[in-house]
C-alpha cells in the first residue's frame, strides 16, 4: 500500500485549516524554543559561573597537600615542591601556574581588627590564574619590589578604615613553631571583586614576604592551574589529577575545590528536565486537542475513507502522520523563534552582573550559548514527542467503524 | 437479471437492532434477499424503513443483529476487520449523496485512491484513471481539487471513484439528490451504460423517481421488511 500517499494526504489536512495549524504550531513552537533558550542560558550561565569562578582566582584546578584544604593547617605544604613546579613546566595539558601560599591570620589598624586569610602570591604569575590585579580599584597591583605592600579588598579597608598608603599590621602563625609573626604593611592597592569572601576576608602580600612570615621559604601551599582544556577539571579520574596525586599531594579541579558549584548545576540541569516534562506535558494536551478537533470535523470523511477500503491500521498512521507534519511544522517555528531570541540575545547579553549564586558572584554580562544538540535534539524530541502523543487519536481514529464514523451514511 | 448463477448479495433473515437513548430499536426485521450479478437494482421506501441499515450491512459498514449476509459467496460474519476492509476495497464501490470526495486530493488522485490501497502499479493506474475519468466526462478536470467542480461534475468523480477497481458490487446512497434533474439524468444513463457495457451490479437507495424509472429490479422496504419486491424490464 502506497505509504506516500497517507503523508501527501497528511501535509495537506494539516494545511486545510492554516490559521488551526499556525496556532497549534506557534504553541509547540514556543514550548520548543522555551526548552532551547532555557538550555541556551543554562550553558551561558554555568560557562560565566565557572570562568568567574575559576579565572577570579580559583584556577581550573589545583595541587596542594592533602588535607590541607579541609584543615588549612599551615604546616601542611606540598611535598616537593620543586620537583612539582619542575614536571608542570613541562606538562603539555598546563598551560598557566602559579603558587600561593596561604595563612589564617589577623589584620589590624589603628581603628579596627578583622580575622582574614592572608595569601602570599607571585606578582608576575598571578595574573595568569586570578583576576586580581584587574579587580583594583584604587591604587595598583604589586609594583616595584617593595615587600611591605599589601593588597586588601574594599569592604575590609572599610572595617578598618584605611586608605591608600594607610599603615596596618598583620599577624600569622610560623608554620612549624606556632610563633606569631607580625609585620607592618602599606596598603598599596584596594580592590573590589563584588564577592564578599573576597572583599572582606582576604589580603594579599607577595610570596616571599608570606613564605618568611610563616617560616615556610621555598614551600607553598597550593598551587593553581590553568588548563589547555578547562573541561579536564570536571573529570574527577582525569590522569592529570592522578599524576600529581603522589607523594601526599592530591590534584583536584574545580568541582572537587567547589563542589556545590558542579551540584547547583546538576540541579538545575534536574530543573530544566522538570520545567521541560512539564512544558511538554502543556503542549501535548495542545497536540491532542488539534488532533481530536481536526478528527471530529472530518468525521464523515474519515467513515467515507474506511468505506473505500482504508484499514485501521492505516487510519491510525494517517492521524499519526498529520501529527507528524503538526510536529515538523512546529519545528520550524521553534527554532526560528529561538535563533532569532538567542542571535538577539548572544549579542546583547543579559546583564546579571553582580548576582551571587551558589557562591559565586557573575561578574560579565550572560551570554546564552547555542550549541548543534540544542537545534537537533530538542526538535526531534519535540516531533517524537508529538507523534507518540499522536497514538491516542490515532487508535480513536483506527478503531472507528465506518458506521459509525459516517452516523447518517446511506 | 442476470444468468449467473452465483449471487452478488445473498441476505438470510438479516435483523439489526440499535439501542437508542437505552431504548431499542428494530431497524430491520428479517430481509431475505438474493442480488445477482448485473442487476440494476433500486431499494425504495419511506424514512426510517430500512433502507439506510440494509445498504450499510450488505456493505459490510455495519453488522447484524441476526441473520447471514455473504457477498460474492463469502460470508461477512466470518470475516476480521482487516478483512472486511480488504474486501470493500477490492469487491464494493461507494457513491454517497453528498459526493464525499476527500477534497484536499485531486480529481485524478481521488479516482486513483483505491488503486493504491490495492497496491496497483503505478502505470495500470495512471492508464485506469485517465480511462474511467475520460468516459465520464472529466478528462479535462485530473487535477482540479473537488470543490473546483460543479455538484454534478462531483458526482461524477464519484462514479469513476467507484467504478475505476472493478468492483463487482456499487452501492449507491440517493446519487441524484443533490443533482439537478438534467444532471442526474445524465449521470443514471452513465451509470446505466456501464452497467450494460461491463456487467457490475447497481444497488440504489432512492426516493428518485428517474433511477426507479431505469431500475430493472425495484424492492420497497417498509417498517424493516420487504414490502414488493418486482422485476422490471
Amino acid at each position: 500500500m502506497g505509504v506516500m500517499i497517507f503523508v501527501k494526504l497528511a501535509w495537506r489536512n494539516i494545511l486545510r485549516n492554516k490559521r488551526r495549524t499556525l496556532i497549534a504550531g506557534t504553541a509547540i513552537g514556543i514550548g520548543l524554543a522555551a526548552m532551547i533558550y532555557m538550555d541556551a542560558i543554562m550553558i551561558g550561565m554555568e560557562n560565566n559561573m565557572v570562568a568567574t569562578a575559576t579565572s577570579t582566582f580559583l584556577g581550573d584546578g589545583q595541587i596542594g597537600r592533602e588535607g590541607f584544604r579541609k584543615t588549612f593547617e599551615a604546616e601542611l605544604t606540598i611535598n616537593n615542591v620543586d620537583e612539582v613546579v619542575k614536571d608542570l613546566a613541562k606538562e603539555p595539558l598546563v598551560d598557566k601556574f602559579t603558587k600561593r601560599v596561604l595563612g589564617l591570620g589577623m589584620i589590624s589598624s589603628p581603628a579596627n581588627v578583622s580575622g582574614v586569610s592572608v595569601i602570599g602570591i607571585d606578582p608576575a604569575t598571578e595574573p595568569d590564574l586570578s583576576k586580581v590585579d584587574e579587580a583594583m580599584i584604587m591604587g595598583s597591583y604589586f609594583e616595584g619590589d617593595d615587600s611591605r605592600q599589601i593588597l586588601i579588598g574594599r569592604k575590609l579597608a572599610e572595617l578598618l578604615e584605611v586608605e591608600l598608603g594607610d599603615r596596618i599590621v598583620v599577624t600569622v602563625a610560623e608554620a612549624h613553631t606556632g610563633d606569631l609573626s607580625q609585620e607592618m604593611f602599606r596598603v598599596s592597592g584596594i580592590y573590589y571583586f563584588n564577592v564578599a569572601e573576597m572583599d572582606q576576608r582576604m589580603a594579599f602580600v607577595r610570596l616571599d614576604k608570606a613564605q618568611a612570615m610563616m617560616g615556610l621559604t621555598g614551600q607553598a601551599h597550593q598551587i593553581a592551574l590553568k588548563l589547555h582544556d578547562n573541561s579536564i577539571a570536571r573529570v574527577p579520574g582525569h590522569d592529570l589529577w592522578m599524576r600529581y596525586s603522589v607523594n601526599g599531594n592530591e590534584a583536584v579541579g574545580w568541582t572537587t575545590l567547589l563542589p556545590q558549584l558542579d551540584k547547583i548545576f546538576n540541579l538545575s540541569k534536574f530543573g530544566i528536565l522538570i520545567l521541560g516534562v512539564l512544558l511538554f506535558a502543556i503542549v501535548s494536551l495542545g497536540i491532542i486537542n488539534t488532533l481530536f478537533m481536526s478528527l471530529y470535523e472530518r468525521m464523515f470523511e474519515f467513515g467515507v475513507i474506511r468505506a473505500l477500503g482504508t484499514t485501521p491500521f492505516a487510519m491510525g498512521r494517517l492521524v499519526i502522520f498529520e501529527a507528524g507534519v503538526l510536529g515538523l511544522i512546529s519545528q520550524i517555528m521553534g527554532c526560528l523563534l529561538a535563533a532569532v531570541t538567542l542571535a538577539i540575545l548572544s549579542y546583547v547579553g543579559i546583564d546579571y552582573g553582580g548576582i551571587e549564586f551558589a557562591g559565586v558572584t557573575i561578574v560579565d554580562r550572560l551570554y546564552p550559548e547555542w550549541q548543534v544538540h540544542q537545534f537537533v535534539i530538542y526538535p526531534a524530541a519535540v516531533l517524537l514527542f508529538t507523534m507518540v502523543i499522536a497514538l491516542y487519536p490515532a487508535i480513536y481514529a483506527a478503531k472507528l467503524t465506518p458506521a459509525r464514523a459516517m452516523r447518517k451514511s446511506f | 437479471m442476470s444468468e449467473s448463477k452465483t449471487p452478488v448479495i445473498v441476505a438470510q433473515g438479516v435483523t439489526k437492532t440499535y439501542e437508542d437513548n437505552g431504548v431499542p430499536v428494530e431497524a430491520v426485521k428479517g430481509i431475505d434477499l438474493t442480488i445477482m450479478p448485473g442487476e440494476f437494482t433500486a431499494i425504495v421506501g419511506p424514512s426510517g424503513s430500512g433502507k439506510t441499515t440494509f445498504l450499510n450491512i450488505i456493505s459490510g459498514l455495519d453488522t447484524v443483529t441476526g441473520g447471514r449476509v455473504s457477498l460474492d459467496g463469502k460470508p461477512l460474519s466470518e470475516m476480521t476487520g482487516r478483512e472486511l476492509s480488504d474486501f470493500r476495497r477490492d469487491s464494493i464501490g461507494f457513491i454517497f449523496q453528498a459526493y464525499n470526495l476527500i477534497p484536499v486530493l485531486s480529481v485524478e488522485e481521488n479516482v486513483e485512491y483505491v488503486m493504491l490501497l490495492q497496491g496497483i502499479a503505478k502505470s495500470v493506474r495512471r492508464d485506469r484513471v485517465k480511462e474511467i475519468l475520460a468516459r465520464v466526462g472529466l478528462a479535462d478536470y485530473a487535477h482540479r481539487l473537488p470543490t473546483k467542480l460543479s455538484g454534478g461534475q462531483q458526482q461524477r468523480v464519484a462514479v469513476a471513484r467507484a467504478m475505476v477497481a472493478q468492483p463487482s458490487l456499487v452501492l449507491a446512497d440517493e446519487p441524484t439528490a443533490n443533482l439537478d434533474s438534467k444532471t442526474g439524468g445524465e449521470l443514471l444513463d452513465m451509470m446505466r451504460d456501464l452497467n450494460r457495457t461491463t456487467g457490475m451490479t447497481f444497488v440504489f437507495s432512492t426516493h428518485d423517481e428517474m433511477i426507479m424509472e431505469r431500475a430493472t429490479r425495484l424492492i420497497t422496504l417498509r417498517d424493516g421488511k420487504v414490502a414488493s419486491d418486482e422485476a422490471r424490464a
